[in-house]
C-alpha cells in the first residue's frame, strides 16, 4: 500500500559531492519517488545526483526528505541517516 | 545481481580521464568499473583506437558499458572503433551524448546503485540539462 512519508534534518556539515553520491546511490534502492528540498525550497530528485548537488545544501540548513510509495518510511529513514552522518566530516 | 554497468572515459588528456575517474569514482563509492582511454599511444594529447578498445574491455563485467567522449575527434574514434563491429568486442555498448565531468558522475552514480545499461546511458544524457547554479 502506497504511502508518503517526510522528515527534516539540520545538516551539521555541507552536502558534498561524496554525500550527494552516496544519498543518490541509497535513494535508487527504493522504488518510492523520494525528493529532497533545502529549507521549504524546491523539490529535486534524490535519485539525480546533479540534482542533489545543485542544491547546494550547506551546514546549519534544513533538508527535507520526503518519499511517496510502498517503502517511503524505510526510503525517508535511510537517507536521514546518510545526511546526518556523511555530512558530518568536510568532505 | 546482475552485473554492474561498466563506464569508459576517453579524453584527449590522458590526466584529464585519469581525474574524471577518480571524482566520478569516489562520488559513486568505488563499486563501478571506471576504464580511461586518454592522449594518444605515444603519451601526447590526442586520442587513440587501441585505448579506447583496451578500456572496454577492461570496463565490461558483463553488464554493458558506456563509452564517454569528451570532444570531437573522441566521438569520432569512438565510432570509428564501433563501426569495425569487432566479434569479441564485449557488449551491449552505447555512446552517451553528455558533458564529460558531469555525465560521468551520474554515470557512476547510476551505475553503483545498479542501474540497467539504458539508466546508466540516460543519466549521463540528462546531464545536458543539470545547471550548477
Amino acid at each position: 500500500m502506497p504511502e508518503n512519508c517526510e522528515a527534516t534534518i539540520t545538516l551539521t556539515g555541507d552536502l558534498h559531492a561524496r554525500p550527494a553520491g552516496a544519498l543518490s546511490v541509497a535513494a535508487a534502492q527504493f522504488s518510492s519517488a523520494v525528493q529532497l528540498a533545502v529549507g521549504g525550497g524546491t523539490e529535486v530528485d534524490a535519485k539525480s545526483v546533479l540534482s542533489v548537488m545543485q542544491l547546494g545544501a550547506s551546514s546549519g540548513q534544513e533538508v527535507t526528505v520526503r518519499a511517496a510509495g510502498p517503502d517511503a518510511q524505510e526510503a525517508v529513514e535511510t537517507l536521514i541517516g546518510i545526511l546526518s552522518s556523511a555530512t558530518k566530516v568536510g568532505d | 545481481m546482475a552485473a554492474r554497468v561498466g563506464i569508459v572515459l576517453v579524453s584527449h588528456s590522458a590526466s584529464l580521464a585519469e581525474g574524471t575517474a577518480e571524482l566520478a569514482g569516489q562520488v559513486g563509492g568505488g563499486t563501478v568499473t571506471i576504464a580511461t582511454a586518454g592522449g594518444t599511444d605515444d603519451g601526447r594529447l590526442g586520442t587513440s583506437i587501441d585505448k579506447v578498445e583496451s578500456a572496454i574491455r577492461r570496463a565490461d563485467t558483463g553488464g554493458g558499458v558506456v563509452i564517454l567522449p569528451d570532444l570531437g575527434s573522441s566521438v569520432l574514434t569512438v565510432r570509428t572503433l564501433l563501426a569495425d563491429e569487432l566479434d569479441d568486442l564485449p557488449g551491449p555498448l552505447e555512446v552517451a551524448d553528455a558533458p564529460f565531468v558531469e555525465g560521468a558522475v551520474a554515470a557512476a552514480v547510476t551505475a553503483a546503485a545498479g542501474g540497467s545499461l539504458k539508466a546508466v546511458l540516460d543519466a549521463a544524457q540528462e546531464a545536458r540539462h543539470a545547471r550548477k547554479l
